[in-house]
């Protein structure tokens, strides 16, 4: 391919390398890096590190896989990452976690999914939660939560909850569908951000299982000045593009 | 001599019991074909296995053996037998995938007649932000199939469209059951049970799937005979004692 500085596309990719080189300039964090993704597990059955494993997916996106296990009570999950974009302030996760819970007792179980990095706010927030409640005892089973189920937070604040005060029964071995809940377009008034989370809390009858599928997306709501350049590069894309 | 026999019987007991405990872990194995490309292969070589009791297993694990696809599981299985579990894929590719997911657990001992439950139910997530997500039947089949000796022996979630239309949305879904109260009968079972799951996924999306496959024995005729004959026996003997009792008590 021969290069022709008059060509529109690559008129076009070079204003953007530009607008992307403007920002990208400044904080180094485009760039993801594994360490973003933290699991935390607390449960009533006891304490004990998780396992994670890390790996890249994509050139932005990671997956993390690992699983938390004590006294007969397990987490296990599944969790795809993108790292924070700096021009944009954009990342999501989204994943699975697996609670089942082995011991002889009902067992609280508290998973937080994080990632983090620097992102410049208001931010808009998006996601989704669904799952399944599994019974694989031989008596009556039950998920029950005390207050939302699962939660989306911002530096430790809420964003959003779903699942609120969930009080579900299963007979041996039966499934409920414990149905799904979308939200989008919500503004957290937020002038920086460092951590983005998922939160569930539950609580499981011995000889249980539970599954989560779940997402929270984020984006900067774009400031004045930051449109402003937008429109001054299309504009002078645009004057190219005629020349 | 009574009291010895009673203790040699104990202990036979007990020595079957720890015998029981230690049994080793089920072959239970898995396929996975995405758009014709095979892989799978014994669930317990990629992740862990737990004896949860004498007869069950936990396996937790997961396989990235087919490029482009991921999957996870946590499967509770008894060869005595019943498979229950969840397993997560996600469609790491950039176009929409075929998959037949077999998992499939020997049962011992073998059922001469079955009575068999199952469920099936799951999540759809737009997993990559692209706005949707689709999950079918594959030309209209089962989702869910129900396994018995490699036969299909119950089917739900024929004809199946589920999707998601907002951006990082999911949809939950329930798959409907069979044998649920009461279960259904089903055929002779000799060698293994498992559940196939089988459908198209779109690009950059997860499915997450719980499901239920229990096969109880049905009691063979002679066993009933031979119940019914206890049964009988018992309550002769317990007419007997009450006649043995009013004679001592009209004796006294």
């Amino acid at each position: 391919m021969t290069l022709n500085p008059f060509h529109h596309s690559q008129v076009r990719s070079t204003s953007v390398a530009l607008l992307v080189g403007l920002f990208v300039s400044g904080p180094a964090f485009g760039a993801f890096a594994p360490g973003g993704f933290s699991v935390a597990v607390v449960s009533t059955a006891g304490s004990t590190t998780p396992t994670n494993t890390v790996a890249p997916v994509s050139a932005t996106t990671w997956a993390a896989t690992g699983g938390w296990t004590f006294g007969g009570a397990s987490v296990s999950w599944t969790n795809n990452t993108q790292g924070w974009n700096s021009l944009t302030s954009t990342g999501f996760t989204s994943g699975n976690v697996v609670i089942r819970n082995e011991s002889a007792a009902a067992q609280d179980y508290t998973i937080t999914i994080g990632m983090t990095g620097v992102a410049a706010g208001p931010l808009v927030v998006s996601g989704s939660v669904g799952g399944q409640f599994l019974n694989t005892s031989f008596g009556l089973g039950s998920l029950t939560s005390s207050g939302p189920l699962w939660s989306a937070l911002v530096d430790g604040a809420t964003a959003r909850n779903e699942f609120n005060n969930t009080l579900v029964f299963a007979q041996p071995f039966q499934i409920i569908s414990l149905g799904n809940a979308n939200f989008s377009n919500v503004v957290v008034p937020t002038s920086t951000a460092s951590t983005l989370a998922i939160r569930l809390s539950v609580r499981m009858s011995a000889g249980s299982e539970a599954s989560f599928t779940s997402t929270f997306a984020f984006q900067a709501v774009p400031a004045p000045g930051a449109i402003a350049l937008i429109t001054v590069a299309g504009m002078f894309g645009r004057r190219l593009r005629r020349r | 001599m009574r009291s010895a026999w009673c203790c040699s019987i104990g202990v036979a007991l007990f020595t079957a019991s720890v015998s029981l405990g230690a049994v080793s872990a089920p072959p239970f194995s898995f396929s996975l074909a995405a758009d014709g490309v095979a892989g799978g292969g014994n669930v317990a070589d990629f992740g862990t296995v737990v004896q949860t009791a004498p007869t069950e297993w936990l396996f937790q694990g997961s396989y990235h053996g087919n490029s482009g696809t991921a999957l996870s599981w946590i499967y509770l299985v008894d060869p005595d037998p019943f498979v229950t579990g969840t397993f997560t894929v996600t469609n790491e590719t950039t176009t929409t995938r075929d998959y037949v997911l077999d998992f499939v657990l020997p049962v011992s001992p073998a059922l001469t007649a079955s009575l068999l439950s199952g469920q099936v139910s799951g999540t759809l997530t737009d997993s990559d932000g692209s706005g949707s997500a689709l999950l079918t039947s594959i030309s209209g089949g089962f989702v869910y199939s129900a396994l018995a000796d490699d036969s299909i022996v119950q089917g739900l979630m024929a004809n199946a469209l589920q999707q998601v239309t907002s951006v990082n949305g999911t949809t939950s879904f329930s798959g409907g059951s069979f044998g649920f109260p009461v279960p259904v009968s089903g055929p002779s079972i000799n060698s293994s049970i498992g559940i196939r799951f089988a459908f198209s996924l779109s690009a950059g999306d997860s499915a997450s799937f719980s499901s239920v496959f229990v096969a109880n024995p049905i009691p063979a005729p002679s066993v009933l005979v031979v119940g019914c004959l206890l049964g009988v026996g018992s309550r002769k003997r317990d007419t007997r004692v009450t006649d043995y009792a009013d004679r001592f008590a009209r004796r006294s």
